[in-house]
């Protein structure tokens, strides 16, 4: 996890298709920096802000945003620009997961149905982009808030059963984190891992790359839209678990607080919105700088209403620092 | 055509269908997909169902006066925010610019400030979030959905700041109020005053040379480079044009409703995107449509959620249903010669 994978995918790559550029090592540095002086700040503020509590604080915040930035970063990987539905791909299955908990479903059921129904979730908006042949970031706002009216006509606020191993499971510690966190942990490291090593994940990144070429050599571009949003709808289901296992209680609104924390990873870890680029390992790291945000801006005295203004202006300058990026490369 | 990742993204369709040799058909099909086709055939099927569902009720004057002052400041926003889709970006930031807006002018009203000179303040703060997202957008080649996602984010959290911990602030004022509920015979003057603007905004774009020059960014980006026109400074006017457009329709809530909340405007920008993409504008790429078109695309979804409201179904079905118009929309605009998507 240190050296090797942080530098950029390994060179020699079967074919031209890709735009390799060694950014990882520079993005990851300028991030880790980031992160370094908003805690080093934040702590010079408030002595109290360097504490166990803190590191609580910030590996919950972690775990939920890291697990759907996952499926964010494969969307954009394989040029499918952005998955605007993360929102309702959370919440559906976190519902359905409290639903089934209080028919005192068995968890393992509970888990599989879950990550069922978010797959299914990420098929529908796949369906609509292949086969209307239409721009994923559209078809996925308006599933999104097609989605989000659809499950407030259902429920108006949901718990998760106490005594059930879901919710214990969220509440419990594992080597003095949250269990929540190690999940995220796993899937980061483990998809990250595989996508340059992989076929799938290099026939993946060369659709993002070049459209036009991945098809002329044969690569499906339907069968690779609909594995990214099924896969991006995944991570919404274990999202929705890990959602519903540390939440005793929530509203169908909760979700769309996670959706611009992912989009604002994403970009920073440097997966670019053009597709074709990107380390999924510096996720841990901006996921990580993103997370510490909302616990710092408390120290400084920030409400909640604060935070939504932080989280937007990041996400402006992590856009517009891809989108420079992009014209740079260009050039 | 890369200023946009929407568009750079996607593999443009090579040219139309052959055409010519069955001309009577073809011209059937594009009456039937073309932007006045669809408009006309939305607005008539929304009337239908209406006059079937709510009976004589939905074409009563009372009602139409009660869709006339509900689509009035939609009109008004709608038609600033046309302006940056002709030019080629997308605004999404508008129901938050609204929101804020709201809350900024009744801010400073209650603060004891005169009516003009809030209007006045406020508007300054909106174009300043206008250049803010055209700093992003056009100097530094951001994504705009995504930039503009984060404004939308932003500016409804300094709503919420604004209206702080009871989430609303009343701004009454007797003469503000009068003017933004007079009637003007059976329908409301600020729904006239809204068409006005429209109608002015029509004969900009389509009579114009700097329409056309805005339509020319849009359309052919790289044509219009090479005529000579500054593609940077036009969409930097247009988000800005976009950005004031919210802001007047903000100050216009205060006056219809007296007061602003936290949740002023929100997912407006849903109700008017879907409206201008049936009335022929197109997210996608710029240079179509035309704010008469929008106004006619803002009446169907007013009347759609006119007629939800008078059926008594749950609210939520008017977001189902949006949301349901804008994929719809999208996909005639592919129809209608947009790029496909692979």
């Amino acid at each position: 996890m240190t050296t090797t994978s942080l530098q950029a995918p390994p060179s020699g790559r079967p074919d031209g298709l890709l735009r390799a550029r060694p950014d990882g090592w520079g993005t990851a540095v300028t991030v880790a920096l980031a992160w370094l002086i908003l805690i080093a700040a934040s702590s010079l503020h408030s002595s109290d802000f360097f504490s166990h509590q803190t590191v609580l604080a910030v590996t919950f915040t972690m775990a939920i945003t890291g697990v759907l930035a996952v499926g964010e970063s494969l969307v954009a990987l394989s040029g499918g620009i952005l998955d605007l539905s993360l929102p309702t791909a959370l919440v559906l299955p976190a519902y359905l997961t409290t639903v089934l908990l209080d028919h005192h479903v068995p968890t393992a059921a509970v888990v599989l149905l879950a990550l069922l129904v978010g797959a299914l979730w990420g098929a529908l908006n796949a369906t609509i982009i292949v086969f209307g042949k239409l721009n994923p970031i559209i078809v996925t706002l308006a599933t999104n808030f097609a989605g989000l009216a659809a499950l407030f006509l259902i429920f108006q606020a949901a718990q998760t059963p106490q005594a059930s191993g879901i919710r214990q499971f969220g509440k419990g510690y594992f080597l003095g984190l949250p269990n929540i966190w190690w999940p995220m942990v796993v899937l980061i490291v483990v998809v990250g891992l595989l996508i340059p090593r992989t076929r799938y994940g290099r026939r993946m990144t060369a659709v993002g790359g070049n459209a036009g070429a991945a098809k002329a050599r044969g690569i499906s571009l339907p069968r690779t839209r609909y594995a990214v949003f099924i896969a991006s709808g995944v991570c919404g289901g274990l999202a929705g678990l890990i959602f519903a296992a540390s939440n005793a209680s929530f509203t169908p609104n909760e979700g769309a607080a996670f959706l611009l924390p992912v989009l604002a990873a994403v970009i920073l870890a440097g997966i670019s919105l053009q597709g074709g680029r990107g380390n999924l390992l510096l996720l841990l790291l901006s996921v990580g700088f993103l997370s510490t945000v909302p616990t710092s801006l408390v120290f400084f005295g920030l409400n909640s209403d604060w935070q939504i203004v932080f989280q937007g202006l990041i996400l402006i300058i992590a856009v517009s620092i891809d989108g420079h990026r992009q014209r740079s490369a260009r050039a | 055509m890369t200023q946009t990742s929407v568009r750079g993204a996607s593999t443009p369709t090579h040219g139309r269908p052959a055409s010519g040799h069955d001309p009577l058909r073809e011209r059937l099909g594009r009456l039937l997909t073309g932007a006045v086709g669809t408009i006309a055939m939305t607005l008539a099927a929304v009337i239908v169902l209406g006059t079937i569902l709510a009976g004589q009720e939905f074409l009563s004057t009372s009602n139409i006066a009660i869709v006339g002052s509900f689509v009035a400041v939609p009109i008004i926003v709608g038609t600033f925010a046309g302006f940056s889709l002709l030019s080629g970006v997308v605004d999404l930031s508008i129901g938050s610019m609204v929101g804020f807006s709201a809350a900024a002018y009744a801010s400073l009203t209650q603060a004891g400030w005169g009516g003009w000179s809030a209007a006045a303040v406020t508007l300054l703060l909106c174009l300043g979030f206008g250049v803010l997202n055209a700093v992003a957008i056009v100097t530094f080649n951001a994504d705009p959905i995504a930039a503009t996602l984060g404004m939308l984010t932003a500016l409804r959290g300094l709503c919420r700041v604004l209206t702080g911990g009871s989430g609303a602030i009343t701004a009454f004022n007797d003469q503000f109020y009068e003017f933004t509920n007079k009637s003007f015979g059976p329908l409301p003057l600020l729904f006239f005053i809204s068409l006005v603007v429209a109608v002015l905004a029509t004969v900009v774009v389509t009579k114009t040379r700097l329409g056309r020059h805005i339509r020319a960014v849009g359309g052919e980006e790289r044509a219009a480079q090479r005529a000579g026109m500054s593609v940077a400074r036009i969409r930097y006017g247009a988000l800005m044009l976009s950005a004031v457009g919210a802001g007047i329709g903000g100050i216009l809530y205060i006056g219809q409703l007296g007061g602003a909340s936290n949740t002023t405007g929100m997912g407006l920008e849903f109700q008017v995107y879907a409206a201008l993409m049936i009335g022929g504008y197109s997210i996608l790429r710029g240079g179509v449509g035309n704010p008469s078109g929008g106004v006619m695309g803002l009446l169907v979804v007013a009347g759609v959620s006119n007629l939800i409201d008078l059926t008594g179904v749950n609210t939520y079905f008017t977001n189902l249903i949006v949301g349901a118009l804008l994929l719809a929309a999208v996909f005639l605009d592919r129809l209608r010669g947009g790029d496909a998507y692979e």
